[in-house]
């Protein structure tokens, strides 16, 4: 029961960094994206890329939360 | 209908073109790998797949539904695999370009004395790779089946008093439609640009160590400029 809680408190404090920075990045596209409209097609790869690469330690979150769960 | 189906394979076509100068070399190998992602994201939102199946009761009596098919990509065997294939492509175009020792000497960082610190932190962070390509795709379309499984058992459970079953996993269906293209379209752009960062890295410092691998493409202005970490 107890690698329950610890995995639930790995995905929920893991996923607050994970979603500052994906807010951070996704804010700053839109700006970019405002200012310069024709940009949309630039963006857009280094955009996800860098969506997903954010992403990656939420995903780490998961990883530990999951192995808590089933090992 | 054939233009619909042609639209992902023009958008990662485009997508790949624009990244190096050598795209013709892997762009079959991105492509294909895109578009079997996708239709393995897809097909677990289709009715039936994971919920029809074989009824199994073990030793302690309790029962679980064994399906006949599955979504492939809420399994971690399929995207481990996957991402293996991935490591092994970079790793491959990596010495390819550099040679055996070239690829050696970038994992080694650029002051040799440093050698003994930076050789850990590389090899650490290209099997980290492995690690959150597979799990992100697994992730993610894991964790969407289980958000519309759940969302159907708590609409259905009040169904009687607020019809919202019929509304609300709806909604969350189409979110996955589009996490699944998304994260399909992620999955093949970052083996994408793992392969042209591997293939470009040696630019910077020591141009005469390696020969032909330079000039096949020193015209390459776009190989720098797409390096991730």
């Amino acid at each position: 029961m107890d690698s329950n809680l610890a995995a639930g408190l790995a995905i929920g404090l893991g996923a607050i960094g994970p979603g500052i920075g994906l807010g951070l990045g996704v804010s700053k596209a839109m700006e970019a994206l405002g200012r310069n409209p024709e940009a949309a097609g630039a963006i857009f790869v280094p955009y996800i890329l860098g969506l997903a690469l954010t992403e990656a330690i939420g995903i780490y979150a998961l990883v530990i939360g999951l192995l808590l769960m089933f090992t | 209908m054939q233009s619909a189906l042609e639209l992902p394979i023009e958008l990662m076509a485009g997508i790949i073109s624009g990244s190096t100068s050598r795209w013709r070399s892997y762009a079959a190998l991105i492509l294909g790998r895109f578009l079997m992602i996708l239709v393995a994201n897809w097909v677990g939102l289709l009715p039936g797949v994971g919920t029809i199946g074989i009824t199994h009761v073990d030793e302690a009596g309790h029962e679980a539904v064994i399906p006949i098919v599955r979504p492939a990509s809420a399994d971690l065997n399929f995207t481990l695999g996957l991402a293996i294939v991935a490591f092994v492509m970079f790793v491959y175009w990596g010495v390819r370009a550099h040679g055996g020792w070239g690829y050696l000497k970038e994992l080694m960082g650029q002051p040799l004395y440093m050698a003994p610190l930076m050789l850990p932190i590389n090899l650490i962070s290209e099997f980290s790779r492995l690690i959150s390509l597979s799990m992100r795709l697994f992730g993610n379309i894991f964790a969407g089946e289980v958000l519309i499984a759940t969302m159907l058992a708590l609409t259905t459970a009040v169904v009687f008093v607020l019809p919202l079953a019929f509304f609300v996993p709806a909604v969350f269906l189409g979110l996955e439609l589009l996490f699944g293209l998304v994260q399909a379209l992620v999955f093949a752009l970052l083996a994408m640009t793992y392969i042209s960062v591997a293939i470009a890295e040696q630019s910077a410092g020591h141009d005469n160590d390696h020969g032909e691998a330079d000039v096949a493409h020193a015209d390459d202005p776009h190989a720098a400029g797409a390096a991730p970490a």
